[in-house]
């Protein structure tokens, strides 16, 4: 296998509830294929000027729902992010990727979005999310106000909007550019040559 | 928290999950249904410049085949979000994800880049010259088949009408009308659905392409299963 095609770059938004329903499937590629997985968090949609329409936010909960009960994940009870609760926990993710806990963060911060109704904008809410993922509070607490954390999630955000992408999630092995809950199984068939 | 956050980032989207599984109202009318000799019902709106489009006309002319069950093909032109400033990013990559579902199927896209919508209007017009609405949709599959599976570069106007023509039931040249589509497009908007490939199945909708699986789940949930 070419260099290309040992790295797998996972673009992912905490407000996206299809983000949620691919991160356990996208963090097990590492383990199922022996590559890697980046995280790479970023700015929700309708954060970065891109408006979401209300008819696609309703038919998107709908359509979420009906592929959780597909997927046996639990989806309903929600606490929708946008603001600083994304802002938040995609610094804290940053700061979990330098620690190696990026995956355990990552599952159980969007669980608790999407399935446990947790306010990760509030510090009782992601400091559960967080001690839970075996991160340190205090370090995590200073991830939100550091500005390389910041930079980096900035960073993710121009990086799937320079691959001609919008939405999320978005999955980049060597040359190909995958998007969707929906589309791991081309992931794979990619990976199997 | 504020109770405005409470209810719109809480009790709202948990409120429209809980309402999207209610399963029984939509079984017992779908068993009255039956019950009075009608078949179920897919009502797909399609556009010829999206090949997702083609992807859903051709699984979904598959699937419903062996059910007893009808595909009502609206087809139309206007379609997309708004002012969406990812319109070209989206028709772009359509291309590709469309050569990917086929794939899984076996079946070769063969254009490798995107038409634009006014070169393929003709045919959504066609397409609703059709009376019977069965002839309808195989025209629609057959002409998504030359289309995005037969045929690359300029579109070969004078194969499609070889196509119409065996399955229109009346006589005369198909006609361009602009205005035929219309109702197709009105209806859409009424129903909040903003893009194709839409299937509509007894009050739940999906984007066709990437949920052939969950349209026949719906079936057999209704009790519309294969024969």
């Amino acid at each position: 296998m070419d260099r290309a095609m040992t790295t797998i770059d996972f673009f992912f938004s905490f407000r996206s509830p299809y983000s949620y329903l691919a991160a356990p499937r996208a963090f097990a590629l590492a383990r199922d294929h022996g590559i890697d997985v980046v995280f790479r968090g970023v700015m929700p949609m309708a954060m970065r000027g891109q408006s979401v329409p209300l008819a696609k936010r309703l038919h998107t909960l709908r359509d979420v729902g009906r592929e959780a009960t597909r997927l046996g994940m639990p989806f309903g009870r929600i606490h929708d992010p946008i603001g600083d609760g994304a802002v938040r926990c995609l610094r804290v993710s940053e700061h979990a990727k330098d620690v190696g806990r990026v995956e355990a963060f990552v599952l159980g911060a969007s669980r608790a979005i999407w399935a446990q109704a947790v306010d990760v904008a509030d510090d009782e809410g992601l400091r559960g999310v967080c001690e839970a993922a075996g991160l340190d509070w205090d370090a995590s607490r200073a991830a939100i106000d550091d500005p390389g954390m910041a930079a980096r999630v900035d960073a993710n955000t121009e990086a799937l909007l320079g691959l001609g992408q919008w939405g999320v999630p978005v999955f980049r092995l060597g040359d190909e550019v995958f998007w969707g809950q929906d589309r791991i199984e081309d992931v794979e068939r990619a990976l199997r040559g | 928290m504020s109770l405005r956050d409470r209810i719109g980032r809480r009790a709202v989207p948990r409120l429209i999950v809980a309402l999207s599984r209610i399963r029984l109202p939509r079984r017992v009318e779908a068993a009255v249904r039956r019950a009075t000799g009608r078949r179920g019902r897919v009502d797909l709106f399609i556009a010829y410049d999206d090949p997702l489009s083609a992807v859903a006309v051709l699984g979904l002319a598959e699937r419903l085949a062996v059910r007893p069950v009808d595909l009502i093909v609206h087809p139309v032109v206007a379609r997309g979000i708004e002012d969406d400033p990812a319109v070209d990013r989206k028709r772009a990559y359509a291309v590709v994800d469309a050569g990917r579902l086929l794939a899984r199927d076996g079946v070769t896209l063969s254009r490798r880049a995107s038409l634009e919508p006014g070169e393929v209007a003709f045919l959504a017009a066609w397409t609703m010259q059709i009376a019977d609405p069965a002839d309808r949709a195989a025209f629609a599959a057959d002409a998504m088949r030359a289309l995005w599976c037969g045929s690359e570069g300029p579109v070969d106007r004078g194969a499609l009408a070889t196509a119409w023509a065996a399955r229109a039931t009346h006589a005369g040249p198909p006609v361009d009308d602009p205005a035929a589509t219309a109702g197709g497009e009105r209806r859409m908007r009424r129903r909040g659905l903003y893009d194709t490939p839409i299937a509509v199945v007894h009050g739940q909708w999906f984007f066709a392409h990437e949920r052939l699986p969950a349209i026949e789940h719906r079936l057999d949930e209704l009790g519309w299963t294969a024969r």
